[in-house]
């Protein structure tokens, strides 16, 4: 286990304080995330870092990204040079808030959207945010009905949204969009 | 997605030959010369001339089946290519095996005995081949049909089609687990075609006759994988420094 960790390591460097500011270890970190509240912290999380070790800016839905006082800091995240250095996704959380704390209460539901999506190169700024480039949503059963679908479809208006699905390990986006063919000649 | 065409000209000989008018002149043929099928399993078989072999083949109904004679050719329509000919364009006749024609409501009846999702199936058909897409059998796909913009000598099909049903009778039972999506969605995708779902909802009418169709709505819906390493490029310009992987 402790291999396995400090090879983890290597691959990306995570920095966690919890509430007391006191520096979790990897170990600890992934503990924490098993026991989340509806168990399913551990899928948010590989959702969240495989996002975000490709550069893109996620950000949890729902939540605005600067709060008076307590600033989460979407970190930078360098794109040159290849997987095989470090990539440091430094999340420099202040006051009580940790990754931890980032879902803290976040439940995989297949109606509540998990995470907003900025691109990587998108001019992102936490002040003005913007629309995300899409909505994502962590499906765990099945997938969605049309008629589900079709409701998150009005409720997003513009906002493309994307469906998210874990499976050991591995991490597969799809996208159900609703279409017409045309009428041809 | 735009239509891939095969070879150059052929988008031309698309554009003069519209697919509409060719299925049209189909009919009028066919209505003229009082063709009969014959209703064999899960097939009706004609017996055509080669003006009508001409415009089956252009127009993409059935197959040629070789047979010894030499002036007239036989074809073999599928289920919903036979239904389409006699309840939508109304310009085939299929006799049944005790010589006698047989109606709309007899038809559907004994289609619908052979293949329980024929109402949902043909719902599809009929509404693709209504604005004019070629739509054959997608089974060597894994899926119910492929779609293409006009002839498949001309042009490649972009649409891997499954029919799914919504409401109270949902008999096809696909894309209910995420496994069946990636199946599904791989495999459209090493064949070079979106896969296209076609919702059904038969809307409680139930399918006693083809009467109930027209009280069938249709929904369209691509499912595609989205690669989050190929995506990274924001969309409105060329940036510098990002190393695809």
């Amino acid at each position: 286990m402790a291999t396995h960790i400090a090879s983890l390591r290597k691959l990306w460097a995570l920095h966690v304080l919890d509430g007391n500011d006191i520096h979790l270890s990897l170990k600890e970190l992934y503990e924490k995330l098993s026991n989340g509240k509806s168990g399913c912290y551990w899928e948010l999380f590989e959702v969240y870092k495989h996002l975000k070790s490709l550069g893109y800016v996620v950000g949890r839905h729902g939540i605005p990204w600067s709060v008076k006082g307590q600033q989460i800091k979407s970190g930078t995240c360098s794109l040159e040079g290849s997987q095989e250095s470090n990539e440091m996704l430094e999340l420099e959380p202040k006051d009580e808030n940790s990754v931890i704390e980032l879902f803290n209460n976040m439940q995989i539901t297949d109606v509540s959207p998990a995470f907003n999506v900025y691109l990587p190169n998108s001019k992102f700024r936490k002040s003005s945010p913007g629309d995300p480039s899409f909505v994502l949503y962590i499906s765990r059963c099945s997938p969605s009905s049309r008629v589900e679908i079709e409701a998150l479809e009005i409720k997003h208006g513009a906002i493309p949204f994307k469906f998210c699905h874990v499976e050991n390990g591995r991490v597969s986006f799809f996208s159900f969009a609703k279409t017409e063919l045309p009428i041809l000649p | 997605m735009k239509p891939r065409w095969k070879g150059k000209g052929s988008q031309a000989k698309a554009n003069a030959d519209p697919m509409s008018k060719i299925v049209s002149q189909l009919q009028s043929s066919l209505i003229q010369s009082e063709t009969r099928g014959l209703l064999s399993s899960c097939s009706v078989l004609v017996e055509v001339d080669a003006e009508l072999a001409d415009l089956l083949n252009r127009s993409c109904f059935g197959r040629p089946r070789i047979t010894a004679q030499e002036d007239k050719q036989w074809f073999q329509l599928d289920m919903e290519e036979a239904f389409y000919l006699c309840f939508s364009l109304k310009c085939l006749k299929v006799i049944g095996e005790d010589g006698y024609i047989k109606s709309n409501e007899e038809l559907w009846d004994y289609l619908k005995s052979k293949k329980p999702v024929f109402p949902v199936s043909y719902k599809v058909y009929s509404h693709l081949r209504h604005k004019n897409w070629v739509v054959r059998s997608g089974l060597q796909y894994g899926v119910d049909f492929v779609a293409y913009c006009h002839h498949p000598a001309l042009v490649h099909s972009e649409y891997a089609v499954l029919v799914l049903s919504e409401g109270d009778n949902d008999l096809n039972g696909r894309l209910r687990v995420w496994s069946d999506v990636h199946c599904t969605v791989r495999l459209c995708g090493s064949v070079a075609k979106t896969l296209l779902t076609v919702i059904v909802n038969s809307n409680n009418q139930g399918a006693n006759s083809p009467s109930c169709l027209e009280h069938y709505t249709v929904e369209e819906q691509t499912i595609t994988r989205w690669n989050p390493e190929r995506s990274r490029e924001d969309q409105t310009g060329p940036k510098n420094g990002t190393k695809k992987v």
